[in-house]
């Protein structure tokens, strides 16, 4: 009895609360003020943990690594991970090497566009945190954005910006796939014809082909409405 | 149609013997399919030149059918974390917790604890906005922050089926060409947790990323309460 009418009590100040904070939009702070009956006491412990995307998906090799990263501190991951997940890039390119007829040992991972080696990339990648600069356009990565035109538009050489942040736009998984399968040009693994006899000889590693189907919009709260 | 892609997907996941979906969607299996499931998280500049920072965290997915998806879990607390120094440990954070229909943010403020229990930061309230059903709602406090949170559609996008069958070593020419790729999360959605602050309130930065240009380091988080 006691508690229902506290939640009545709670639920009509809310009430009253979001309509003034509506009617006066900007004006008026102490309404935005949480509710002083509710509630949030008590200990919470992590569950999930998520920075770039794809990254625990992509490159932890089983669900106890999953487990594991989702519970570990960022500034643990690259000693806890990195080894695993190199470990895990490599077996990638080996299930292409079997496809293909060859060596799994002579197919490996090749310094990327960003220069990075497979330490380095998958060490950066380990640390899974979202990096967003606070005065530069977003773009997880945007091969467009090379000022100096030197046609080298996916190597980075001081003039493009990348890596600060992440749009709804953004292609991310194409991204990742370029800095994991594309080599120094980004298109190392891209369905190539190499004995021109109009079908594809590699495979297609550096895209999965879709483009974004949702209709984001350009004011808050920027995510469409629910289908 | 819809089912009929997802029933035979799963089954192509039963082959490969793995279920695995990018962006995070269902990445581990303590926390996919739960209220606590963080499936995507963006951070940008809202328009360029912009002096505010949106963050947006999207709690489960309806991309397949049976995943748990419709509501905020009172007992979940979503935290988003800030890192100003590059040293990868959280020097600000900002928090969002459900209470009877409405979502309740706390922060930006140093954690009184770091590391991986947390406690709500009661003493720094932000906001509250009423959660949405399918039209959004959405607050503006006085210090400038919007606060947005309900159902949303889920803008990821991605082949997973196709990706599945990569990494399964059954496709020997790897993903489709776009022609024929399919974008599984076409139609699902998820629920939003949307802010967009001023950078005044999350204060300067040192860290830099790979370029050398300045950029908070930022990760989200789920936490259940024990």
């Amino acid at each position: 009895m006691k508690f229902s009418n506290i939640l009545y009590a709670c639920s009509y100040a809310l009430a009253l609360s979001f309509f003034t904070s509506c009617n006066n939009d900007d004006d008026n702070q102490s309404t935005m003020l949480p509710n002083a009956n509710a509630d949030f006491s008590g200990t919470y412990s992590q569950v999930d943990h998520m920075g770039r995307p794809g990254i625990n998906t992509v490159l932890s090799a089983d669900d106890a690594t999953k487990d594991s990263q989702n519970r570990t501190l960022p500034a643990d991951m690259a000693v806890a991970f990195q080894a695993s997940f190199e470990a895990r890039l490599e077996a990638y390119h080996d299930v292409y090497a079997t496809i293909l007829g060859a060596d799994p040992a002579a197919v490996n991972y090749e310094n990327n566009i960003l220069g990075l080696d497979i330490a380095s990339l998958t060490g950066y990648l380990a640390a899974d945190v979202l990096e967003v600069a606070p005065n530069l356009p977003t773009t997880y990565f945007n091969p467009g954005t090379d000022a100096d035109m030197d046609g080298r538009i996916l190597v980075p050489d001081g003039d493009e910006v990348a890596l600060t942040g992440r749009t709804i736009q953004d292609d991310v998984i194409d991204v990742s796939l370029i800095l994991l399968f594309g080599g120094m040009e980004g298109d190392r693994f891209s369905g190539q014809d190499t004995d021109g006899d109009g079908m594809a000889d590699l495979p297609r590693l550096t895209s999965d082909g879709v483009s974004i189907t949702a209709n984001p919009t350009t004011t808050f709260p920027y995510l469409g409405n629910p289908e | 149609m819809k089912n009929t892609k997802m029933y035979f997907g799963l089954a192509l996941l039963a082959v490969a013997g793995t279920i695995l979906v990018a962006a995070d969607h269902i990445d581990a299996p303590s926390s996919k399919g739960t209220s606590a499931d963080i499936a995507d998280f963006y951070a940008f500049e809202p328009t360029t030149g912009s002096d505010n920072t949106v963050f947006i965290v999207d709690l489960q997915t309806s991309v397949l059918p049976d995943l748990a998806y419709g509501t905020f879990d009172e007992n979940v607390l979503t935290e988003i974390n800030i890192d100003l120094d590059g040293d990868l440990v959280e020097d600000k954070v900002i928090q969002a917790i459900p209470r009877d229909g409405f979502m309740y943010f706390f922060g930006p403020v140093a954690p009184s604890q770091k590391g991986l229990d947390s406690q709500v930061a009661i003493d720094a309230p932000l906001g509250s906005v009423e959660i949405s059903e399918v039209s959004a709602k959405t607050t503006t406090t006085a210090s400038g922050v919007k606060l947005f949170a309900g159902p949303r559609q889920d803008a990821f996008f991605f082949d997973f089926f196709q990706f599945n069958a990569v990494i399964g070593g059954n496709a020997p020419l790897g993903f489709k060409e776009a022609s024929e790729a399919e974008d599984t999360f076409e139609g699902a959605n998820t629920m939003s947790i949307v802010i967009e602050i001023p950078n005044t309130m999350l204060g300067t930065t040192t860290a830099k990323n790979a370029l050398g240009l300045e950029v908070y380091k930022t990760w989200v988080t789920s936490n259940k309460k024990q």
